[in-house]
């Protein structure tokens, strides 16, 4: 068994990481403190080309794989929350329906910009009442004529209020719930389509989170992207993927928040030695690490087995679960090991406790994820086969 | 316009480094960068090459994790590399290091030679002139601004105090100080170009060197010890009024520190 990276996978990582850590590192405390979108930042990175990662190289992409797109959420999440959730959303989620069903036209006014960081894209599925149950979802989209009418709102839409163009969730009939649901692209500045409230928030800071309005938003038929009542396969399509990658930024930021606690324990004096030294501090660099080190194998797998091209549904969700549960108790764990300064501004170490909390719920929460992990293994008959 | 780039892997700033085999060897963390200095060198050529047009081919020695300084090379946009891996060359000091490098950078003609002003592992800024003086070429070290034009080459160098502006006639060794340029941060499709690259190889004997000619046996250095730098005593805080500690910090700058 070979667990390691392959050294072009390693030099990627390198790579990314001293890209990050040179464009974005700098600006991580501003953009968290200040809220607000980093809009140079994401241009650089649109530049540079990361945001294409995932899709082939005609379209000005790199083709990677699951591993290589998961190093990347990892290296993001090391050094700002806030930035992670708008590249992978621009990476994946806010663009993938576009290149999957989009025209020729939509294409090239929307994906194509996108890839190149000249626009801001997102996903929206979340509403007011509605969130993992997404055949619950009220917002509807009626067919008249060649176009359809959008009527809803949604809640909690990453970068809603700078986005250039948003994949919406909608039903053309509610009674059939999952089997109902549709993508609809809408772009900025189509009449009915508004932004309403933000919700002030204490986790991935400088994504806002908005809340979009459909007021008989009108949009051409061409906007629904692939087939009326297909949108709950589609998205299975890229739930492992989704699952992985915010596996990733949980392992991104446990090891980032790590780093920051053992870097403290060797350097803060107590009864005249580093707390290094003391065993209860050891106790708890030790469980730190035998969990992140446990996280990144389970990431890992669950990207390698996509890769692979094998069923990794149930992979996925364990990875997403364990990473993202690691993330929080890493966090908690550093913000102890600062003491009082754990809550002081000038650490991260309460960044990191905050943004943890931002990787519970995208996904799948951690209660759904054990759900879906616990039904499927008793159904099987033989589960450790 | 060929310009040749010489660069090496160092450990990273942040790897740990211990003293091992009583002070014999050193116990590096395997976490490496490309030389800092050496990226100044390589973003100095690309600007030439984009001005001048021509080709950029970085050249380093060493196995394993040296690759990577080329492949940050290739993904910054250089043409072509070359990785100098033998056996023989290891343990080499700067006189062989550089014997080698010479030869692999004469392979083929070039106007310009850059590298950085040192590594920042064993820091003694000795390659670069050394290839020169291997190659019978004018050197310029500490470079803060180079421009080229009609075969020649105008620099400015950091000196104590002030600068110092050299016309040379090229071919040229030049060493990068920083202030050169900012390295730039490699386009993705760069580093995928990097990932795949096939790196061409040169051993000892396709450099025309016999094995006493290169690594340990090469070398006019060796080292004899690794030792520790000294313990610094904790700080210690004087109290009183401003008058007082300020008396009190010179007598222990004169009768403790000796340093005044």
């Amino acid at each position: 068994m070979d667990f390691s990276l392959t050294k072009e996978q390693q030099f990627f990582k390198t790579q990314a990481a001293r890209a990050l850590r040179r464009i974005v590192l700098p600006h991580a405390d501003a953009i968290d403190r200040d809220d607000v979108f980093p809009l140079e930042i994401f241009k650089e990175l649109g530049r540079l080309g990361y945001y294409g990662i995932r899709y082939p190289a005609e379209i000005g992409g790199m083709g990677a794989d699951c591993i290589t797109f998961t190093i990347l959420a990892e290296e993001l999440a090391r050094v700002s929350m806030g930035l992670a959730a708008t590249v992978t959303m621009q990476c994946l989620m806010g663009t993938n329906f576009l290149y999957c069903f989009g025209n020729k036209e939509q294409k090239e006014r929307c994906l194509i910009p996108a890839i190149k960081g000249e626009k801001i894209a997102t996903i929206a599925f979340t509403e007011p009442d509605c969130g993992s149950d997404l055949g619950g979802i009220k917002t509807r989209a009626q067919k008249d004529g060649d176009y359809y009418i959008l009527t809803g709102r949604k809640l909690w839409i990453t970068n809603g209020d700078v986005a250039d163009f948003i994949t919406v969730a909608a039903t053309t009939d509610p009674e059939k719930r999952l089997q109902g649901l549709g993508f609809f692209l809408v772009e900025k500045g189509t009449p009915g389509f508004s932004v309403g409230q933000k919700i002030e928030k204490i986790s991935a800071r400088g994504s806002a989170a908005v809340e979009l309005i459909f007021d008989n938003c009108r949009i051409p038929s061409d906007n629904l992207m692939g087939e009326e009542g297909k949108g709950a396969q589609y998205l299975n399509d890229i739930l492992i993927e989704i699952r992985t990658m915010i596996a990733g930024l949980g392992l991104g930021l446990a090891k980032a928040a790590f780093t920051a606690g053992v870097k403290y324990t060797r350097e803060r004096e107590a009864f005249g030695r580093t707390i290094g030294g003391f065993q209860l501090i050891q106790e708890k660099i030790a469980e730190m690490e035998t969990r992140i080190r446990a996280a990144e194998f389970l990431t890992y797998y669950a990207a390698w087995l996509k890769d692979t091209g094998v069923f990794t549904g149930k992979e996925a969700a364990m990875a997403k679960l364990y990473s993202t549960e690691t993330a929080c108790f890493v966090a908690d764990e550093v913000t102890r090991i600062h003491g009082a300064y754990g809550l002081a501004e000038e650490y991260p170490a309460q960044r990191f406790f905050r943004d943890g909390r931002f990787l519970l719920f995208g996904g799948g929460t951690s209660e759904i994820l054990k759900t879906l992990i616990a039904k499927d293994t008793i159904k099987k008959p033989d589960f450790w086969d | 316009m060929n310009i040749v780039v010489l660069a090496k892997q160092v450990p990273d700033p942040e790897a740990l480094v211990e003293i091992s085999a009583g002070g014999k060897k050193l116990e590096i963390e395997q976490k490496f960068a490309t030389n800092l200095f050496d990226e100044f060198a390589i973003e100095e050529a690309l600007r030439i090459r984009e001005k001048h047009a021509g080709k950029v081919k970085v050249i380093t020695l060493g196995g394993g994790k040296a690759t990577e300084v080329i492949r940050t090379g290739i993904a910054m946009g250089a043409d072509e590399a070359l990785l100098l891996e033998d056996e023989a060359f290891l343990d080499g000091d700067g006189y062989a290091t550089a014997l080698a490098l010479s030869r692999a950078a004469a392979k083929e003609p070039f106007d310009i030679i850059l590298c950085g002003r040192q590594a920042i592992d064993h820091d003694r800024g000795e390659v670069g002139q050394m290839v020169a003086q291997f190659l019978g070429l004018p050197h310029v070290g500490n470079v803060v601004k180079l421009d080229i034009a009609d075969g020649k080459a105008v620099a400015e160098s950091a000196i104590e105090g002030g600068k110092e502006i050299v016309e040379v006639q090229l071919p040229a060794v030049f060493t990068a100080q920083k202030g050169l340029n900012e390295p730039r941060v490699p386009q993705i499709m760069g580093v995928m170009k990097a990932m795949k690259v096939q790196i061409p190889k040169a051993t000892l004997g396709d450099l025309g060197l016999s094995p006493e000619e290169a690594g340990l046996k090469g070398s006019k250095v060796r080292i004899e010890k690794y030792l520790s730098p000294k313990k610094r005593p904790p700080m210690q805080l004087i109290t009183g009024e401003p008058m007082q500690a300020a008396a009190e910090a010179i007598r222990i700058l004169i009768d403790v520190e000796r340093v005044i």
